[in-house]
């Protein structure tokens, strides 16, 4: 006679000792590889990373006479390591207890927020770099004067005719503000380049399922 | 973890916790790896439980997941998140039930679809339709007709399998 599904089941289970739970040891110190602890860790490291290079970073640059670019640099990326910090608490207060669809959208929304908000902070990030290297080096000291002024001056005799605002040849901020504006944009897309390659997959992934699950609740 | 916590709160429900991660893996590797990892978050999730459910309940929820958002190993040792919508790999020669009816029933749950192994999971150690929508977050009217398609789909792997 045909055996049904829950009576293969039962019995599987019922005449063996496959239920044995395997040997576990040293679980305090196993690195873990739940996708949370994983995303936790990987944020964690880039945050301490970010901190530790632009600390560098604002050292060199007062050695090589850009402070002004090491002071930019380090005041953007201290405002994106807070931000994430911020988003890396919400990410440890997801209840794993809660029912799968619970769990599920907060994790997933959590990914979505972070992404949102990485890919604005990379939209205004790239461009600030950009006006960051210009400022350093504009007021890099070239022999008792600023460098940018000094370049300005050698502009002004070739081309006594340049157009300045407020000191500054109206071309270059022409030119200044297309990179920015390219940069903002290109700055945003690169981001999200980036993350379909590292979380696409996971995104996809989690869509399917809560797709499944939205199903089942209608 | 101490071990006083592993014997008294988890190991008493290591039978669902097994069940469940071999249903998500195909080799004796990530089974394992599934399994310590399922203990070690119910031990650090242990703080959130209100006991407002049972703590079987509890044990269901969080294996089920940490089971649907695991990132399984490769072979070639990179890792990806768990694509169960494609066929399951073949399950390895050391890595099966004594019972073999068992082992054809669980190769036929690993082709299902993540959530609609989680259902039938449930379904298998005879939780209740309300139950299995309470730990899924789901409609228990939708739940019945969904065991039944699973069933359904679970016959004819099986049907396909044994002719």
């Amino acid at each position: 006679m045909e055996r049904s599904i829950e009576n293969i089941w039962k019995e599987g289970f019922q005449k063996n000792d496959d239920l044995t739970a395997p040997e576990i040891d040293n679980l305090y110190n196993q690195k873990s590889i739940h996708i949370i602890d994983k995303f936790k860790r990987m944020f964690r490291n880039n945050l301490i990373a970010i901190v530790v290079g632009s600390f560098l970073f604002l050292i060199i640059s007062y050695f090589l006479d850009i402070p002004v670019m090491g002071a930019l640099f380090f005041v953007t990326l201290m405002v994106h390591v807070f931000i994430n910090k911020n988003l890396l608490k919400k990410l440890g207060r997801i209840d794993q207890g809660q029912n799968s669809y619970q769990y599920l959208k907060a994790f997933s929304h959590w990914i979505k927020n972070q992404i949102a908000i990485n890919k604005r902070l990379s939209e205004f990030m790239y461009p600030i770099f950009f006006l960051s290297f210009v400022l350093g080096f504009w007021f890099k000291d070239a022999e008792g004067t600023y460098l940018g002024d000094r370049l300005v001056d050698e502009i002004l005799i070739r081309f006594p005719d340049t157009y300045l605002i407020v000191g500054i040849p109206l071309m270059a901020i022409i030119i200044a503000v297309l990179i920015m504006g390219l940069l903002a944009y290109f700055g945003g897309r690169i981001y999200r380049w980036d993350l379909n390659i590292i979380y696409g997959r996971v995104l996809r992934k989690l869509d399917e399922l809560m797709t499944d699950l939205e199903s089942l609740r209608s | 973890m101490s071990s006083d916590f592993y014997k008294t709160s988890i190991l008493p429900f290591s039978g669902i916790i097994i069940k469940l991660c071999r249903a998500y893996t195909n080799s004796q590797e990530d089974f394992e790896d599934y399994y310590q990892e399922v203990c070690l978050q119910i031990w650090r999730s242990k703080e959130n439980f209100r006991e407002e459910s049972q703590w079987s309940t509890w044990v269901y929820r969080i294996s089920l997941n940490v089971c649907l958002t695991l990132l399984k190993k490769k072979k070639n040792n990179s890792q990806h998140f768990v694509s169960d919508s494609l066929p399951a790999q073949e399950t390895e020669d050391n890595y099966a039930f004594s019972d073999e009816s068992l082992n054809l029933l669980y190769d036929a749950i690993r082709k299902l679809s993540e959530i609609d192994r989680a259902i039938i999971m449930l379904y298998l150690e005879e939780k209740s339709n309300q139950e299995i929508a309470d730990i899924m977050g789901t409609n228990p009217n939708n739940i019945g007709v969904r065991v039944r398609r699973i069933k359904m789909r679970l016959k004819k792997i099986l049907d396909g399998k044994i002719n």
